[in-house]
């Protein structure tokens, strides 16, 4: 407790020792953490968008006149990867097309009797799914025919997947970006006061001891440049999706309070996470250095 | 705490030579000046007994610590009990006198307050009360090396370095310094003395160690600083 206080006044005395340099670690941590939730959101919008447009990849089958609707629809549900099966009557499909039609609907009369296939819209779980249980719908000795959108469930599916791996490669390398700086500060901050630690460790004070300053320090950083990013990155996100819903109302992106929380919360933690790392390794680093005996 | 070092020897790269051969016996509370000419190894045998420099060959035993096998917990008990005063002062330059002795109580677990009191108690011992509040830089070199030996003894340690306690004092504030390490001695504290001050050696008999080219040459008990003809 006692060398935990004797921490935390060095740890003030640190910061407050140098305001130029301590304004900069702040600023460039925010940036850092800024770069690091800009790449969290854009992945978790490129994989909303994506999700919204599979969701409406449906695949319709239609049966064979004599085809059993009930049956078919089982059948369906029971496909790996199929996520809904709504049956659709001839009667409910000529229903749909007199809605369609509206005024004209009268015309429909004129067929007498109703022409069209029963058939089942089936709904995937995503884009890559669909070519699959396509085939599995052709296959069944009921269906007539199958209509989907191939080329688009195809480059949606191609398009997903480098989303994804693009987004963890951009995080990784934002956070690798974050570490470094850490790192690099805290070693500044060591080597500033390389004479004070040199002479620490020759009067006997526990490594741990004096590792901790620099420990809290990194922890600082850490925390206030995520809090400050995580402020930063929500607020101007809002205006952003205000801007993008005025302009460009048919893209959706992503938007409730309870996402900024969870983001802020991702950022902060893994601020503090990160930050008390580096801050570990560039101190015991150079401890590990200053007591080796020459 | 008892000094056995048997055969120590200390290289520095390839051709430097600083410390061969040495073996040397202090038991427990003995007061020992070591003397030689400039270059001569003094300061390295020092810092060997700090643990800041490992014997290239050779055994240094101090207490019940080998100090060529410590673990990086045992060299900080180790050093806990040790005191040093650097040839070189080695203060910080951004704390006040009082601070400087200070922060090395706190950084080995006394309280703030302990810590302000005991170092303004080792402050007045070396007669620096009075500057306690001011930094390195506002002090003469003597008042410095007086900071450094107050830092050194603050720690109640068993065995006290000294390198040139007394370089920068004049004649009678350097009798007041060695009045000051004879009664820790006294009361028990092991204590080497590297140091160049004739008159002091004569003044304070003691055992002598001389070192030459990094050789002990002279090991004598209540000796003077220069081989006593008599003998
Ligand atoms: N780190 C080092 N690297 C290389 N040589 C060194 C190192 N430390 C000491 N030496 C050499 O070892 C020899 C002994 O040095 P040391 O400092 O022990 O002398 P000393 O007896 O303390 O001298 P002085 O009376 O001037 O303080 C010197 O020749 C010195 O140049
Ligand atoms: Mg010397």
């Amino acid at each position: 407790m006692r060398s935990f206080r004797f921490a935390l006044r060095d740890t003030v005395r640190l910061i407050r020792q140098s305001p130029g340099v301590s304004g900069l670690t702040f600023l460039t941590v925010l940036v850092v953490f800024f770069f690091v939730g800009s790449s969290f959101l854009l992945a978790l919008n490129t994989r909303h968008v994506i999700s919204v447009v599979e969701g409406e990849l449906v695949i319709q089958a239609y049966l064979q006149p004599k085809g059993n609707l009930d049956e078919v629809r089982k059948k369906a549900a029971n496909i790996p990867h199929v996520t809904g099966v709504r049956p659709i009557s001839s009667e409910q499909a000529l229903e749909l097309l007199k809605a369609r039609l509206g005024n004209q609907s009268a015309a429909v009369t004129l067929l007498g009797e109703n022409p069209l296939p029963a058939s089942v819209e089936v709904r995937v779980d995503k884009a890559s799914s669909v070519a699959g249980v396509a085939r599995e719908l052709v296959s069944m000795p009921q269906v007539e025919d199958v209509v989907y959108a191939g080329k688009v469930a195809e480059k949606l599916a191609r398009l997903s997947r480098f989303a994804e791996v693009f987004s963890l490669f951009l995080l990784a390398f934002a956070g690798l970006a974050g570490a470094l700086v850490l790192y690099n500060t805290i070693r500044v901050a060591i080597y500033s006061r390389k004479q004070e630690i040199e002479v620490m460790l020759l009067v006997g004070a526990l490594p741990g001891f004096v590792a901790l300053p620099f420990v809290f320090l990194g922890v600082f950083w850490g925390f206030t440049g995520t809090v400050a990013a995580s402020l930063v990155l929500g607020i101007l996100y809002k205006s952003f999706v205000v801007s993008v819903q005025n302009t460009l109302p048919f893209i959706q992106l992503l938007d409730n309070p309870d996402l900024f929380l969870k983001l802020g919360i991702v950022l902060v933690g893994s601020g503090i996470a990160l930050s008390w790392l580096c801050s570990w390794f560039a101190v015991e680093r150079h401890i590990a250095e200053a007591m080796k005996p020459s | 705490m008892e000094i056995r070092m048997a055969g120590v020897t200390k290289t520095f790269g390839e051709d430097i030579t600083a410390l061969e051969d040495v073996f040397l016996n202090v038991p427990k509370g003995d007061f020992v000046y070591l003397v030689g000419p400039t270059g001569s190894g003094k300061t390295t045998l020092l810092r060997i007994l700090n643990r800041e420099l490992l014997p290239t060959r050779g055994q240094a035993l101090v207490g019940e610590y080998n100090l060529r096998k410590l673990r990086r917990t045992r060299v900080c008990h180790y050093r806990r009990a040790v005191g040093m005063v650097f040839q070189d002062y080695r203060l910080l330059e951004d704390r006040s006198a009082l601070e400087n002795v200070a922060f090395v109580l706190e950084a080995v677990g006394a309280s703030r307050k302990e810590a302000i009191d005991r170092a303004g108690e080792v402050l007045d011992c070396v007669g620096m009360w009075r500057r306690r509040f001011l930094f390195p830089r506002e002090l003469s070199g003597g008042e410095q090396q007086r900071v450094s030996i107050a830092r050194s003894i603050a720690n109640d340690p068993l065995l006290l370095l000294c390198d040139e306690p007394t370089g920068n004092l004049d004649p009678q504030t350097a009798g007041e310094i060695m009045q000051l390490l004879l009664s820790i001695n006294a009361s028990g504290t092991t204590l080497l003395m590297a140091t160049h001050n004739r008159y002091l050696v004569d003044a304070y008999r003691q055992r002598v160690v001389e070192l030459k080219m990094g050789r002990i040459v002279r090991d004598q008990e209540r000796g003077r600083y220069e081989i006593d003809e008599e003998l």
